[in-house]
Order: C-alpha cells, then structure tokens, then sequence
C-alpha cells in the first residue's frame, strides 16, 4: 500500500490555524507565512530531511489524530523529571510561556517575555513556521560575572486535552566570564498528543562557560523538532549533551557558531532508540574564526524497528587558520529492522587546520559478549554492561552532577528494559 | 570430574575434533600439547561454551551433568573458567566492576551470600598479590592498553577471585617473557588443591617446567594420538612432533 501525501491539506489545516489565531493582520508574521509557503513542508527528496518523514507523521498527527485523551497533568511545579534538582524553571505549557509555572531561585537571572524580532534569516520550513506562530519570545538574561548556583531547566509542559501545535522560542544571553547550566525537556502525560517546535539562541559571551542537556524522554507520541543554536565569543567553553531516548519523531538541530578565538566547544549525542522511534540529529559547527577547537562525539543504540540519522556538519571559514575540529558517530544496530544512516559533511576553506572525521556502524562485539558470559555473567547482564560502557562515553564529562546521575540512571534503565 | 567422550566438533563446515576422549580428575594437571592446528584451542573452546562451533558427535560429563547443554555463564558458575589465549578489550568496563558483578553471580549460585564492596576489596588485595598485579590496572578499563603480560595475569587475577573447579589455560604461555611466565605459573599453582582440576592447553614444555603436569596429550588432527606422563613433555621438547605423525600414520 502507498501512503499517499497530501501536503496541500496539512498546509491548509495549518494555515486555518494562523487565520483562526488572528495572527495574518500582523504582518510581520504575514511575511515570514508567505515565506513558508513558497517552500512548503520537506518531501522525501528533500535533503536536509532525507531520511525523516516529518511531513507524513505530521499529517498523521494534524489531519487524524487531533483528539487528546491525555488528562491534565499535576500542577506541581517542580521540573518534574529530575528529582532533588533545585533548579530555575523556564516553564512553557503548550507552548505558551507561563510565568506562574517559572521559578526564579537566582536573582542573578532576569526573564523578560520579548516580541519575536524579525532576524532570523534560516529558510528552514520548520524554523519559518516557529517565526510564524510563536506568541513570544523569552529573553533569558544573566549578566557579566555571574555564577549561577542552580541549573536553568526549560520545561515543556504540555497538559491539554487538544492536540497541541507549540511553538515555544526563547534566547538566552550569557555574559561575559558567567557560568551556566542550562537544561531543557518535556513534561507530558504518556499519551499527550502535540507537536514541539522550537527555536531557541544561546549567546555566550567571552570567557563564559555553558553546559546545556537536553534530555529528550518523552512519551512515544512525542514529536519535537528542535532548532537550537549556539553562538561562542572568544575564549568561550561550551559543552552541549543532547540525550535522545523515546518518542515517535526527533529532530535536533544543533548549531554552534565559533565566533571568536580560543574557543573550546564539546558536543555529545547518545540516541538509544527503540519500538517505531525516529531520532535524526543534525548538527553544525561552523568555525568563523583562528585558533579554536570543537570536538563532537554522538553515539546511538538502535533496536526494534527504530531509526537513527545523523549528519554532522563542520565548516572551517577561510579565516579560520589553527582551527581544530574532530568528529565521530558510533553506532550499535542489535535488529534487523533497525536502520541508522549516517554523514559526515566536513567543508573546509582554511589551509592549516586539523580536522578529522569517522563514523561507524555495527553490531555487539560477539567476542566481547562471551568473554564476559564465560565469567559467570548472563547473556542479558552482559549486553548491557557493554552497552552502558559505550553509551557512558557521551556523558562522563558532565559536570552538573544531579544531571549527569539523573542521566547516567535513565541510561541503565533504558538498557535493561529495551534492549 | 570431567569425561569427554568420543568427542566431535565443526566450525563452519570444517571438522576439527574428530573423537576426542578424556577424563580428568579432582586434583589432576594435564597437559594437552600437540602441533599448530590440532585442534587444542577448540577444544577449550567447546568445553567453554564458545557457539562458534558446533559439537557433531559425542559427549562431555562434568560433575555428572551434561555440559554440552549449559550455556557458557552457567558453565562458569557450576565452576568452569577459561583462561583465554586472546583476553578481549572492553572499553569502559573497569575490571573491578566486572569482576564485582560476575563474582557475586557465580556465589548467588553456589548459594553464599553476596560481597559488599569491603569485602570484595579485602578479597581483591589478597588475590592481585598472587599474581604482582597493581590495583591501578583494575581500575582501568578490562584489558584496555594492557601488555601481553598485564593480560594473562589478569586472567589468572580473576581465576583466583572465581576459584573454579575446573580451569582450562588456553596457551597461557604464549606472548609471555620468563618473568611473566614464572609470576603466572606461580599463581596457578598457588590455586592448585585436591578439589580442583586444570587443563593446560600448551604448544611448548616450557610451561610445564613452572606447572609440573600429572598427565601429557598429544593432540594430532582432532584425536588425541598419545597419553603419558611428564617425560612424554621432554622427549616432544626434545625431537619435536615428527615421530608422533609417523606413528600415526603408520598405524
């Protein structure tokens, strides 16, 4: 059987939306509207979305399955997922930012809901709808100097009994020399029905260090796609863990610009994927300036019939002398229908620079997996021990230590139940 | 303890033990000895478990049960341990993790209570000793970056902690210089008791110079051809396997 798309009715749908919110007498949105409908949702030939249905899960999602049975969550307004995480909450509910549900515990922070400015000159279709129907957007400010003594968590709650389509964006301006940590994740019932898109920039300024997780464990109808992006002055130190483990369709979109020299930038990626789960990370780093260095390492455990992407992209500008930048994808596929596909895409315009890139993909060490049973281990104890030694990698260097247990606890969870 | 019968084993296609037959008793050495592609690393192979290869034909009673049907963790927890000829890397496993989580599996079975970390340390420093082996390397990652040497001897390391009944030594000897050879050997015949038994899986005598057999097998296109005791080591040390080839083509 063919799925037949119908793309002009999921736009439609969309845009009875945009009318409905009144937001077609704004005309700035009118124009970034008229924008995405001259490029329309991704098809399959789409590059950028080659491997990610997106636009036949979103008529799945939009067109049939609007009615929500999901009740309403509790109104506790803790972060909700990381116990005995005292941290500042950002809270958006269905995609609204929602003072009431934010908590300030630093006087060091200042949120200010904003208008959405019209700079962003992405063309991506997903980042033009999120221009097109955010209600705000949530200036998060720390200033020069500051330390902040808990973590930032941006929470996405989502407690409506309808469908929801949100569009939450924020930015985050860190100043110079200031210390953050920022993490960011849903909150749901199991069987929420919505669609997260979001925007958000982060701005770090010179000297300052970032530690931004996102924690991605929502329910299996959590569809997200995430347009993050990460702009570093110099001497800048930043790290930025994106941990995919359930939901139907994940998009991240990561990109770090290195706009200044000095600067030190780690990504880490773990997607452990099970049941129908689709994660495709896209990332960018794209170093403007000499004299800096980036080091990416993602890594995915792919069972079932899930689906892992990723593609990583590194640009040297010709500016850009002394710059080093390494890449590396690893993957363990353990079914035969799981599918991971995989591209490094190095562009590098500079003459002295050290960049290097690989990716890999296979099964469980067999080798390695009777070694460990010829001890007395079973087969089940085995395969996860050599699991969780491959995914610890990704998250060993977190320095916020609730998180980084909190993580560490959710990965051997997740590897003893699914896989 | 241990009796193979009429022993036959494949891999892919390719039959390599063609009847082998051995019994082994509680507080023996034997030695299985015999030229390049004899079959003596599969046959540790079959007797730990390995599903790479497949048994055609015969049988292997350990302890009155049927070995051929246990997994291989329950064989090590009924008491079997190979020492590998190849101890595999595993990146981001500590040994001592490890050796914690498998040690404490092998006493749930054998019905003792479990070791909490105090004790499992205490028990760790008494049996590194037995080998020279320093805690440092323990806590690195299994076998990662560690010589030929540091590899056997953490093989032997955890045949301590494990204290098996039957131990078999998968060419134990090879990569190993004197002083490694000597510290190894040394380690196993500390471990060595009436209850036990070991096989030594060998190409050359030197071996059997530190860990005096009670037995020697020539092991020769998947049979064992000859059975005698130490002296049968010497004159193979001695005049080679030529001879035991004409004997047996001869016969």
């Amino acid at each position: 059987m063919s799925i037949v798309t119908d793309k002009n009715n999921l736009i439609q749908e969309i845009q009875a939306s945009f009318v409905q919110a009144g937001f077609g007498k704004d005309l700035r949105r009118q124009k970034v509207w008229d924008m995405f409908l001259t490029n329309g949702l991704p098809g399959p030939k789409t590059e950028e979305y080659k491997f990610l249905p997106v636009t036949r899960v979103l008529e799945k999602l939009i067109l049939t399955g609007k009615d929500n049975t999901a009740g309403k969550i509790s109104s506790d307004s803790s972060t909700g997922i990381i116990k005995n995480l005292n941290s500042n909450v950002v809270a958006f509910v269905n995609g609204k930012f929602s003072q009431e549900r934010s908590i300030m515990l630093d006087t060091e922070l200042k949120i200010q809901q904003g208008a959405v400015e019209e700079t962003v000159t992405n063309t991506d279709p997903f980042a033009l709808l999120n221009q097109a129907f955010a209600h705000e957007e949530v200036q998060i400010t720390i200033g020069n100097t500051k330390t902040l003594q808990h973590p930032v968590a941006i929470v996405y709650y989502f407690d409506s009994s309808q469908f929801s389509f949100a569009n939450p964006r924020w930015r985050c301006t860190i100043g110079a020399h200031s210390i953050v940590s920022l993490m960011e994740c849903v909150v749901s019932e199991p069987d929420a029905i919505y669609f997260n898109n979001k925007q958000s920039v982060i701005e770090v300024g010179e000297n300052a260090q970032l530690e931004y997780t996102m924690i991605q464990n929502g329910p299996m109808t959590d569809v997200q796609i995430n347009n993050s992006l990460v702009h570093l002055s110099s001497s800048a130190r930043a790290s930025c863990f994106t941990f995919t483990f359930d939901g139907q369709l994940v998009r991240n979109n990561l990109t770090l610009t290195v706009d200044g020299e000095g600067v030190d930038a780690h990504l880490y990626g773990l997607y452990l994927l099970s049941k129908n789960t689709i994660a495709d990370n896209h990332t960018v780093v794209d170093h403007k300036k000499p004299n800096s260095c980036s080091n990416e390492l993602y890594k995915g455990v792919m069972s079932e019939n899930s689906r892992g992407v990723f593609n990583g992209k590194i640009y040297v500008r010709p500016h850009a002398q002394k710059t080093n930048a390494f890449q590396s994808n690893r993957n363990i596929i353990l079914s035969d229908t799981a599918t991971v596909n995989t591209k490094p895409q190095l562009e590098i315009w500079a003459d002295d620079v050290k960049c290097s890139h690989g990716c890999t993909t296979g099964q469980l060490d067999e080798e390695a997996l009777f070694y460990l049973r010829s001890r007395g281990l079973s087969k089940d104890i085995a395969k996860g021990m050599l699991l969780y030694a491959f995914a610890a990698e990704t998250f060993a260097t977190m320095k916020n230590e609730t998180i980084r247990t909190f993580i560490d606890g959710l990965v051997s969870e997740k590897l003893q139940n699914n896989f | 303890m241990l009796t193979i019968k009429n022993l036959h084993a494949k891999i892919e296609e390719k039959q390599i033990l063609n009847g082998v037959n051995l019994v082994v008793k509680a507080g023996e050495v034997h030695a299985i000895m015999g030229p390049n592609g004899s079959g003596k690393s599969t046959l540790a192979s079959v007797l730990s478990g390995r599903e790479d290869y497949e048994v055609t034909q015969g049988e292997v009673a350990y302890l009155g049960k049927n070995l051929l049907e246990m997994p291989p963790e329950a064989r090590a927890r009924e008491g079997v341990f190979m020492a590998f000829q190849y101890p595999v890397e595993i990146p981001g496993v500590s040994t001592i993790n490890f050796m914690k989580t498998a040690l404490n599996k092998i006493r749930e079975h054998r019905g003792q209570p479990t070791l909490d970390a105090v004790a499992f340390l205490q028990l760790m420093k008494e049996k590194m000793k037995l080998v020279e082996m320093d805690q440092a390397l323990l806590n690195r990652s299994l076998n990662e970056g560690f010589s030929g040497g540091e590899k056997k001897r953490n093989e032997i390391f955890q045949m301590a902690m494990l204290e098996p009944t039957l131990a078999i030594l998968d060419e134990t000897d090879s990569g190993l210089d004197i002083d490694a050879l000597r510290i190894v050997a040394s380690g196993v015949n500390k471990l060595r008791n009436k209850d036990n038994a070991v096989i030594l899986v060998t190409h050359y005598q030197r071996l059997l110079e530190y860990i005096i057999p009670d037995y020697v097998h020539v092991l020769y296109k998947g049979k064992i051809v000859k059975s005698g005791t130490r002296d049968l080591a010497l004159e193979l040390e001695a005049k080679g396997y030529d001879w035991i080839k004409t004997e047996v083509a001869l016969a």
